[in-house]
């Protein structure tokens, strides 16, 4: 079958590629209203303490000021940033929208609006904020430790959980490894701000523009906040420069909303780079420790882990994320017992939430470096130990107790293992001079959607126009990585027309469908199969118009090339708009249709990762030389995209294992305000990925096609860090590995620092 | 919020009469990258810019006898790609090629990236080995020139007068016998603010085989880029060789640990001094590369 | 103040706070929004524009610093509605994901091209060090700018011009385009007459329109499936 796909499997650019190189695309930063006021926020330059008093007397004297809002002016009903639907469980109600206790460095205080973003800003500057301030929990540890000073009155631990799967077999004789692991907090870093536009209307109801990756769940946020009825809340997703999980909370959304109700005015609130940095969302830092059992051969017996991951001054979906964290080994590794403790800290540090890879990334990293000291305890070959470990195609998972799907992990290693020549290049020695080569590699899984945890569906309806052009009318959240573009793609094959005769647009929660969104790696499998079911309701009934007129039987035509045709007659055929002209006359019913769709599986995504790097022993700096990444997508929707997804994340999870972090120091700040302190990869750093797709279609996506974007970084990171080990025979498991701790670890391995910035 | 005023003197006379009516509260815009995003905090908004990038006729490199004369408002760019700053001066055409980005190199001068007085500054490092002088111009319309150590007091901090610009950096040209050269450790292969930085110029006596003329700065240590005087005396006659190499790697660490006891950052900078030293002593391409002793 | 700027070849006359950023000024003055604002202290280029032929951070330079030069925005690339080569490079070879990144990319590209015709992997990937991108790992915009620069390689995407070949479609055979003219004629005039014909009155569309020789099943039904 794969040979007949014609555009499946083809490289598109992003559906509005011309509209960004030509620089003409709005985006929301770019995004005006007539009549339009801006907003700034002030935050908290205290990580924990009462705001006493606000004095925004000469802010609001300023020209063109309207109003300062703090909690003395605002409602202060409390709301869950990470909502994604009304009746969610796990979703902790523990943030306003001003805070009169503050409880972290950046902390929203109050909100100026004002006429200009100038004033708005010289204002901000004028609002005096005195605290009280209180004891600060800036670790985990101290979180952990106290009892009476409390991040939240609930506790400081957010959530506990253990899971325990399986039975432990007998452990005599089995080799016992141990390992801990530490990932830092990181930023998602997306190139465009964090923005929102908000405009109340005279009706009572408003209009949210918003860089969002889920307007349903936004409109529920703002309205349940507002305690406005949905209808009156239209959210509409507008073009963004990135997200990465860093737009997929409700943060700045609610706040804008509150203003615009407030004011009735248009609103417009754009943080600036340090506000994204510091008062937005984080990835949450985790600490991780494993011990396993296994056979002198190398099979593991047990695996057991426990996980604290430090949430921050709120709860958010850290509670979720530390769940999922004992969700992944499973995934990759057939393990007869497996258990794992979590719990989820809170602290007065910036707010942990969704990342690309929900915990995926962070338990790789545990899990890959793990996989590395037990190799090498029993001197096998890194490749070697993980294929007598991995999971075979349509294994249930222990703990979820879902099935697999067609799990091509071993494929992956297997392949990749001779793509990159990993043996000859393990078999190299790392040199004994200033410069250390070694390599490294890993493994990772992640989902495809939320089936299994989430009423998983997606709602779509597609319509032939009166020229036999196509539009799909669904929820569509594009965040750069082609989802329109792969859904234009996907109902092109089904129909037999090219993707330019199709439109599709993105959310707006008066038009379109309900769809949770873009996150959870649900879109291609979950929402790509709903436009392809979609798509193949319409195209039988193309296919009966056509029978009629072609006084042919449905089974005796196909669709190609914009057309219905006769098999074994290449002279018949009927064109879609002829079709389209027939139905507009009401010869035939209208070409349209509308599907929900229920997600039916959630099998495992996999990729396996190569990477080659060389140490400088001298500054501590590591350079990766080359890097090979292996993708079981099921299918390539859009070849050309899956590659360039995998590019980019091994770019985010290269930054992630030797450069990012955001770590705050003992008066609770980050020493990191902007691009200037906190480095992402940039071009003279990266080499040029090498990706290898492995394709099959066992699974119950589009064209068995499975999910991309999260998966790409989940190994990332632990494929740098053991190349690292590799070259330098040592057993850094903190990440990242800055140079000073990998100048520590030469020099004296006993007191491998913290991070600092300069 | 007083409304800021932007001046651009286009001729040394608007500037001398510009800095006459400057007020404490005045400041100097050589190329912006570091100085327009400091003047929009809300509450620092200075009263005057004297914007000194219509000065055309201080964005120069001129030879002039044996003094190599930089003017201000030389751009890295300029810097980097100047044949008299390559024959002449490499350590500083070197270090200019480091700073920032290109977008930085194409608006960054050496006399904002002085002025600035950032201890990072790459321009101050190579300037130091270079011994160049500082030509200032003051409201009175007097011209001083004074060393560059004695402008550089430390992070942030100059002898500059808020009525006093620079004009010019002069410093003897290297001739023919000399070789010079920069080194800088960031975080990142390029665009990274330097965490430790060295110049090195010797000169080389062909004949004996020997260095003399040896300076060596070291920037990112301390408040600002200082001469490691003692490491230069120690190297003075020795031969160009692996032997020397390794004395100089171990007067840099020497120096690092001299210039930042007990702080934070020496643990690593002292161990990152061996490779910048070596990362520098091989740039002069005078015996064949060579490494650590350990490694 | 009032301020005298030539952007994209276009003389603008500009009455600004003496401090405004050029980034303000073409933004929020000239409206030209393809110049981004990422992250304000000149670190991460979506702001790169060219001043006199130079690539500079236009978030970290005054407007008046840019009187009396040229300055080109992203908005000024394409010459008369056709692309600028880089522009069609970077569409070619899958070079913009979120895209925020894209114009000062563009920018960053367009001036080491003016100086450097031919860059090496090297010259490119260091012109474009002060331009970060978070979403492609850099790999496609370095061969963008590579094949916009005369270096041989394989396009990676389906392009627009393309498109329209691929989506040559194929027209309805002249036997059943009769039928349906005819449909929809007797459609027109029934419309007319206020009475909507009923979808299965389809005329017989007789015996020429099966064409001498047609099998009467199909080899393979499951084919096209």
């Amino acid at each position: 079958m794969t040979e007949d796909l014609q555009y499946v499997g083809g490289s598109y650019p992003v559906h509005d590629v011309a509209q960004k190189v030509t620089g003409e695309l709005v985006y929301g930063s770019d995004f005006s209203l007539p009549g339009m006021l801006h907003a700034k926020l002030i935050l908290s330059t205290v990580p924990h303490g009462m705001v006493k008093r606000i004095d925004a007397s000469r802010a609001e004297a300023l020209p063109g000021v309207v109003k300062v809002f703090s909690h003395e002016n605002s409602p202060m009903d409390r709301f869950c940033r990470a909502r994604i639907h009304p009746g969610q469980d796990l979703a902790e109600h523990d943030e306003t929208l001003f805070s009169e206790r503050v409880r972290f460095v950046g902390d929203r205080v109050a909100a100026v609006v004002a006429t200009s973003r100038a004033a708005a800003e010289a204002a901000a500057a004028l609002v005096e904020v005195e605290y009280e301030e209180l004891p600060a929990l800036l670790t985990v540890d101290e979180a952990l430790a106290s009892t009476d000073v409390l991040v939240h009155s609930t506790g400081n631990v957010a959530y506990e959980s253990e899971i325990d799967k399986g039975e432990r077999p007998d452990l005599g004789g089995a080799v016992i490894v141990s390992s801990s692991t530490s990932t830092p907090r990181v930023h998602h870093a997306a190139l465009e701000p964090h923005v929102c536009i908000a405009q109340g209307h005279s009706t009572g109801g408003m209009t949210v523009w918003t860089t969002s990756q889920g307007v349903y769940a936004a409109r529920t946020v703002i309205a349940e906040l507002l305690d406005m009825e949905y209808h009156r809340v239209r959210v509409i997703k507008v073009p963004m420069g990135g997200s990465f999980g860093g737009k997929t909370e409700y943060i700045i959304e609610p706040v804008c909303a509150f203003l615009a109700h407030a004011t009735r005015r248009p609103v417009k609130l754009l943080l600036d780079r340090e506000e994204c940095m510091i008062a937005t969302m984080v990835r949450p830092a985790t600490w991780t420790t494993i011990r396993t059992a296994c056979t002198p051969e190398g099979v593991l017996l047990d695996f057991e882990a426990a996980t604290t991951l430090d949430s921050g001054a709120y709860a958010s979906s850290t509670p979720d994320y530390s769940i999922h964290m004992c969700k992944k080994v499973t995934k990759l590794y057939r393990v007869p017992h497996y258990q794992h403790q979590s719990r989820a800290v809170l602290t007065n540090t910036p707010v942990g939430g969704a990342c690309r890879g929900w915990g995926a990334p962070e338990m790789a990293a545990a899990t890959e470096i793990h996989m590395d000291r037990v190799a090498a305890a029993l001197r096998l070959d890194p490749v070697e130990l993980r294929l007598k470990n991995m999971v075979e195609p349509f294994d249930t998972d222990l703990v979820t107790g879902l099935p697999l799907g067609d799990a091509r992990v071993r494929e992956c290693l297997e392949r990749g293992a001779v793509a990159f020549d990993w043996a000859a290049r393990r078999a190299r020695p790392a040199g004994r001079g200033r410069l250390r080569r070694g390599v490294g590699v890993a493994a990772g899984a992640h989902k495809n959607g939320m089936f299994g945890a989430f009423p998983e569906a997606s709602n779509m309806s597609l319509k032939m126009n009166e020229d036999g052009t196509f539009e799909l009318n669904a929820s569509l959240h594009e965040v750069g990585c082609g989802i329109v573009t792969t859904m234009k793609v996907i109902v092109a094959e089904v129909l037999g027309v090219h993707p330019d005769r199709i439109a599709a647009g993105e959310a707006d929660t008066a038009t379109t469908p309900f769809d949770y969104g873009t996150y959870g790696s649900r879109v291609t499998y979950v929402v790509g199969e709903c436009a392809r079911v979609t798509a193949e309701k319409v195209k039988a009934r193309l296919l009966e118009a056509a029978a009629e007129l072609l006084k042919e039987p449905v089974v005796h035509l196909f669709t190609r090339d914009g057309a219905v045709h006769v098999k074994n007659d290449a002279e018949r055929a009927v064109a879609y708009r002829d079709i389209a002209r027939l139905s507009e006359m009401r010869h035939v019913p209208s070409i349209a249709a509308s599907t929900t769709y229920y997600a039916v599986s959630n099998p495992a995504s996999y990729s396996v990762q190569f990477a080659e790097v060389e140490v400088d022993c001298a500054t501590g700096l590591v350079a990766v030389n080359d890097f090979l990444a292996v993708a079981d997508v099921g299918r390539a929707i859009n070849r050309g995209m899956v590659e360039a997804q995998y590019q980019g994340a091994v770019q985010m999870g290269i930054g992630y294992a030797l450069y990012e972090h955001l770590d705050v120091d003992e008066q609770g700040r980050s020493g990191i305000d902007g691009f200037k302190n906190y480095h992402i990869v940039n071009a003279p750093d990266m080499p040029d990925i090498q990706v290898l797709l492995v394709e099959h279609e066992g699974d119950d996506g589009p064209f068995g096609a499975k999910s991309v974007g999260e998966i790409a970084t989940v190994p990332t990171a632990g494929a740098v860090v053991n190349a690292v080990n590799n070259a330098l025979g040592t057993e850094l498991s903190d990440l990242p590995l800055v140079p000073e701790r990998i100048i520590a670890a030469l020099h004296a391995p006993e007191e491998v620092p913290a991070c600092s910035s300069c | 919020m007083g409304v800021t005023d932007v001046v651009t003197p286009v001729r040394l006379e608007d500037l001398v009469a510009a800095l006459a009516a400057a007020t404490p509260q005045t400041r100097l815009l050589a190329g912006g990258t570091d100085l327009v995003r400091s003047i929009r905090t809300p509450g620092s908004e200075p009263d005057t810019i004297i914007d000194l990038t219509g000065l055309a006729e201080f964005a120069y490199v001129r030879l002039d006898g044996g003094t190599l004369r930089v003017g201000a408002t030389t751009t890295f760019t300029a810097l980097q790609w100047d044949p008299l700053v390559r024959e002449h001066a490499l350590c500083l055409g070197l270090a200019a090629a480091q700073v920032g980005s290109v977008q930085i190199r194409n608006a960054g001068t050496i006399g904002g990236n002085i002025a600035n007085a950032s201890p990072c500054a790459d321009g101050a490092t190579a300037l130091t080995a270079l011994g160049a002088e500082v030509t200032t111009i003051d409201g009175a319309g007097t011209a001083r020139t004074r060393p560059l150590g004695e402008i550089l007091l430390g992070p942030s901090r100059t002898s500059l007068a808020h009525d006093e610009a620079i004009t010019e950096f002069s410093f003897p040209a290297l001739g023919p016998e000399h070789r010079s050269a920069f080194a800088k450790i960031g975080s990142r292969t390029a665009v990274s603010v330097a965490r430790l930085s060295a110049a090195l110029v010797v000169r080389f006596d062909a004949a004996a085989g020997t260095l003399d003329d040896v300076r060596v700065s070291l920037g990112a240590v301390g408040g600002a880029a200082f001469r490691a005087s003692r490491l230069e005396e120690s190297l003075t006659r020795l031969p160009a060789d692996e032997a020397t190499a390794q004395l100089f790697a171990e007067g840099c660490v020497a120096a690092v640990q001299e210039s930042i006891p007990g702080r934070y950052s020496l643990p690593y900078k002292q161990h990152a001094a061996v490779g910048l030293a070596y990362d520098a002593w091989n740039m002069l391409a005078l015996s064949p590369p060579c490494e650590p002793a350990w490694a | 103040m009032q301020l005298l700027l030539t952007v994209n070849g276009m003389q603008y006359e500009v009455e600004a706070r003496p401090t405004a950023r050029l980034l303000d000024v073409l933004r929020d003055q000239l409206g030209l929004i393809g110049t981004k604002e990422g992250c304000g202290e000149g670190e991460c280029g979506a702001c790169t524009v060219l001043v006199d032929g130079r690539a500079v951070n236009s978030c970290v330079m005054l407007a008046v610093q840019a009187r009396g030069k040229d300055v080109l925005t992203v908005e000024g690339l394409a010459q008369d509605g056709e692309l600028d080569v880089l522009q069609q490079k970077f569409v070619e070879y899958g070079a913009v994901q979120c895209g925020y990144c894209t114009p000062g990319m563009l920018m960053s590209a367009k001036a080491l091209l003016m100086a450097n015709p031919v860059p090496s992997e090297q010259d490119i990937r260091i012109a474009l060090a002060g331009n970060l991108c978070r979403c492609t790992g850099y790999s496609a915009i370095v061969a963008a700018v590579k094949a916009a620069s005369g270096h041989d390689a394989t396009p990676a995407m389906v392009l627009p011009g393309e498109a329209e070949e691929l989506a040559a479609e194929v027209s309805t055979d002249p036997e059943t385009l009769a039928i349906v003219q005819e449909v929809v004629e007797a459609a027109e005039a029934e419309l007319i007459q206020g009475t909507p014909p009923a979808p299965e009155a389809f005329p017989s569309p007789g015996a020429p329109a099966m064409p001498p020789g047609a099998p009467t099943a199909p080899a393979d039904p499951e084919e096209g499936e």
